[in-house]
C-alpha cells in the first residue's frame, strides 16, 4: 500500500478498505441471524398454510403441532449440543425404544409399579448414554460409528426383551405423561418448553455452552486451554440418552402401549432439526433458538402439508429440499466469515509509528 | 535499564538427552523483568527443547529452573502456566467461532455479580467485555471491534490477542516460538511492536526466531544456542550485525566449537 498522509484530516475514501470491511459486516449479521432467517421463514410458512387451509391457525391444531414435535425438540435439546461440540447420537430413536421395553417389561411382566418403571426406563437410557459417552469421549472411538452400532443394538435389545410382544394398558395415570393438559398446554409441550428454557440458560450464560463451541471448534486448542473436552461430551451423551428414553416414555404414554415402532426414524428427524436449525456439523457454531425454530419449521411444515391433504412422501421431499438449502447457506457463511477484518488502517498506523504508552508502574 | 529489573526467569545448567542425542548441554539462561532475550540458532540446535523445558511440556535431565527466584519442577505446561509462564506457540490455542472477548475469557469465563449468579455459573458478560476492553487499553494494543471472531482475523491480529490474553491474565514471562515465521510484513510488524509494549510493561520475552532482522530489533540480549550449547550471550549493541549472529549459529565464529562437534 502507497504512503498515504492522514494527518489532521480523514480520507475522503479509502479503496479496497470500506467495500471489504462492509461486505464483512453484513455476512457477520447473517451469520449470526442465520436462525433469525429461519424464524422469519416459519413465520411465512404459517402464514402460508393459515391461507391455505382455516384450520392451520387454530388453538387446538397449533396444540397439535406443540405435541407432535415436543418429542423431537426434546431430544434435540443436547442432541444439538453434541452437535455443536462436534459429535453426534444416532442411537437415541433405538434408545428410545429400549427404555420403552424395559418400562414395559418392568410393569407388566415384572409387575412393578409404574414409578419403578419410569426409573428403570431411564436408567436404560442413561446407560446406553454412559456407554456412547465413555467409548467416545474417553476412548477416542468415532461418534458415528459407535452409535450407529447403538442404532441397531439399543433396538436388538428391546425386540431381545419383549420377544417383540408389544405390552400395553398402563392406567391413565401414566397416559396423562403424553395426554394430560397443564394449564391447557399438553404435558409434553410443557416439558419440552421448560428444558428448552433450561438448555438455553446452559447455552447462553454458562460458561459450558462456551466450552462446547470450543470443543466443535478446535479440540485440540480447546483440551490445551483446560476445557473439559472429555468431560463435556460424556456428560451430553448421558444427558442424550436420558432424553431419549424420556421422549420414548412420551410417546409410550401417548399410545398406550410399548410399541416397537416407537423412535423409528427419530435421530433423523432430531438431526434435521439441528441441522436446519444452524448448527454447524462439522460443530463449533450454532444457536439453540435455531434448533427450536429447526423443531418448529419441520413439525410446521409436516402439519400444513397435510391439512392440504398434501401426501407424507412430499413432505419429506420439502424437509429435504429446505435442509440441503439450510447446509448450503452455512456454508456460504462460513466462507463470508473467514474473510479478514481490515482494521481501521489509521488506527493500525498509529500503532506502529509507536502512540505513547504507559510505563510500568514501578 | 535492563539490569536493575529482577530475574523472573533463570535456567541453570540445564541438560536434555533423547536417547543418545544430547539435545541440550548445560545451558544457562536469564530473563529480567522488560527484557527481551532473543534466542537463536539453527535447526536441532536445542532451541525448541529449551523452550519445551521452560513451558513445562518437557522435563530436563539435569539442571533447574527459577522463576522469580524460586525452583520450579514442572510436570506438565499448566504448572508452568501458573507459575506466569506463556508460551506463544504457532498454533495459537484460540476458538475461530468464538469472538476476541470470549476466547480471552475461555475457561476463566467471570460469573457474577452476587453469589446467586456465581452459584448458577451465570456469566458476567458485560463485565468480561469491559474488563478486555480496558485490559487492550492500557496495553495499547489495536484491534478489531471485541465482538468479532477470531476466524475474521489476521494471522497478526491472532498473535496479538493470544499474547494480549497471556498478559491480561498474568503471566509475567512470555515465551514466543517464531511468532512472525507466517505472517506477512505488516502483520509482523503488528506482533513486534506488541513486544515492545509488553517489555515496558515489565514482560520479561523470550523471542525465538530465525529472522536476524527481527531479533536485532527487539532484543536487548541475544542467546546463541549451537549443537545443544549456549556458545554466546550478549547485549544488543549498535554495532550487533544479522552477519556475526548467522556465524555464531552455523558455528563459524564461535570458541568452542570443536567441543560442540564432538557432541553425539
Amino acid at each position: 500500500m502507497t504512503a498515504r498522509r492522514t494527518k489532521g484530516r480523514l480520507p475522503l475514501q479509502a479503496p479496497q478498505i470500506l467495500p471489504a470491511g462492509g461486505a464483512r459486516q453484513v455476512a457477520g449479521r447473517l451469520a449470526a441471524y442465520q436462525s433469525g432467517g429461519l424464524f422469519v421463514a416459519l413465520i411465512l410458512l404459517s402464514f402460508f398454510f393459515s391461507l391455505q387451509s382455516g384450520n392451520f391457525f387454530t388453538r387446538s391444531n397449533l396444540l397439535v403441532v406443540l405435541l407432535q414435535v415436543s418429542i423431537v425438540g426434546l431430544v434435540a435439546i443436547p442432541g444439538s449440543m453434541l452437535v455443536l461440540s462436534g459429535y453426534v447420537d444416532l442411537s437415541v430413536g433405538s434408545v428410545s425404544v429400549l427404555a420403552v421395553a424395559v418400562f414395559g417389561d418392568m410393569v407388566k411382566v415384572d409387575h412393578q409399579s409404574i414409578a419403578v418403571g419410569i426409573v428403570a426406563a431411564l436408567a436404560a437410557g442413561a446407560g446406553w448414554g454412559l456407554m456412547n459417552g465413555f467409548l467416545i469421549s474417553y476412548l477416542d472411538f468415532s461418534p458415528i460409528v459407535v452409535t450407529l452400532g447403538g442404532y441397531a443394538g439399543a433396538r436388538g435389545a428391546a425386540e431381545a426383551i419383549t420377544h417383540d410382544v408389544t405390552q400395553f394398558g398402563f392406567g391413565n395415570a401414566f397416559g396423562e405423561l403424553g395426554n394430560g393438559l397443564v394449564l391447557g398446554i399438553p404435558v409434553p409441550g410443557v416439558i419440552f418448553l421448560v428444558l428448552f428454557l433450561a438448555g438455553c440458560y446452559v447455552w447462553y450464560a454458562m460458561p459450558v455452552g462456551r466450552h462446547m463451541t470450543a470443543i466443535g471448534a478446535d479440540k485440540a486448542a480447546a483440551r490445551a486451554l483446560g476445557v473439559g473436552a472429555r468431560r463435556i461430551p460424556f456428560v451430553l451423551y448421558v444427558m442424550s440418552g436420558l432424553a431419549s428414553a424420556a421422549g420414548g416414555l412420551m410417546f409410550c404414554s401417548e399410545l398406550d402401549g410399548a410399541s416397537l415402532s416407537i423412535g423409528i426414524g427419530l435421530e433423523l428427524q432430531v438431526l434435521t432439526a439441528i441441522l436446519l436449525g444452524g448448527v454447524a456439523f462439522s460443530g463449533g457454531r450454532g444457536s439453540l433458538w435455531g434448533v427450536l425454530f429447526g423443531v418448529f419449521f419441520v413439525g410446521v411444515l409436516n402439519n400444513g402439508l397435510v391439512l392440504m391433504n398434501v401426501g407424507p412422501y412430499f413432505a419429506n421431499l420439502a424437509v429435504g429440499i429446505v435442509l440441503v438449502f439450510a447446509a448450503s447457506a452455512d456454508a456460504f457463511y462460513r466462507r463470508l466469515e473467514g474473510m479478514p477484518v481490515r482494521v481501521d488502517e489509521i488506527k493500525e498506523q498509529a500503532e506502529l509509528t509507536g502512540t505513547p504508552t504507559p510505563e510500568p508502574g514501578g | 535499564m535492563a539490569t536493575e529489573h529482577p530475574v523472573v526467569l533463570e535456567v541453570q545448567e540445564v541438560t536434555k538427552r533423547f536417547g543418545p542425542v544430547t539435545a541440550l548441554r548445560e545451558v544457562d539462561l536469564q530473563i529480567r523483568a522488560g527484557e527481551v532475550v532473543g534466542l537463536i540458532g539453527d535447526n536441532g540446535a536445542g532451541k525448541s527443547t529449551l523452550v519445551n523445558i521452560v513451558c513445562g511440556a518437557l522435563r530436563p535431565d539435569e539442571g533447574r529452573v527459577f522463576v522469580d527466584g524460586e525452583q520450579r519442577h514442572f510436570t506438565d505446561p499448566s504448572d508452568a502456566r501458573a507459575a506466569g509462564i506463556e508460551t506463544v506457540f504457532q498454533n495459537l490455542a484460540l476458538i475461530p467461532t468464538l469472538n476476541i472477548w470470549e476466547n480471552i475469557y475461555l475457561r476463566r469465563e467471570d460469573c457474577g455479580p452476587g453469589p446467586v449468579a456465581h452459584a448458577l455459573r451465570r456469566m458476567n458478560k458485560r463485565a468480561m467485555r469491559r474488563h478486555v476492553e480496558e485490559g487492550f487499553e492500557s496495553l495499547g494494543v489495536t484491534l478489531p471491534p471485541l465482538r468479532t471472531k477470531v476466524a475474521a482475523l489476521s494471522g497478526g491480529q491472532r498473535q496479538q490477542v493470544a499474547v494480549t490474553r497471556a498478559v491480561l491474565w498474568g503471566s509475567h514471562i512470555v515465551l514466543m516460538d517464531e511468532p512472525a515465521a507466517a505472517l506477512g510484513v505488516r502483520q509482523t510488524e503488528l506482533v513486534l511492536s506488541l513486544v515492545t509494549r509488553l517489555k515496558a510493561h515489565g514482560v520479561g520475552l523470550l523471542f525465538i526466531s530465525h529472522n536476524m532482522q527481527h531479533v536485532l530489533r527487539v532484543s536487548d540480549r541475544i542467546a546463541v544456542l549451537f549443537l545443544g550449547r549456549k556458545v554466546a550471550d550478549f547485549a544488543v549493541g549498535e554495532a550487533t550485525k544479522a552477519s556475526e549472529l548467522v556465524a555464531l549459529m552455523t558455528g563459524a565464529a564461535a570458541g568452542d566449537v570443536s567441543a560442540a562437534k564432538a557432541l553425539p
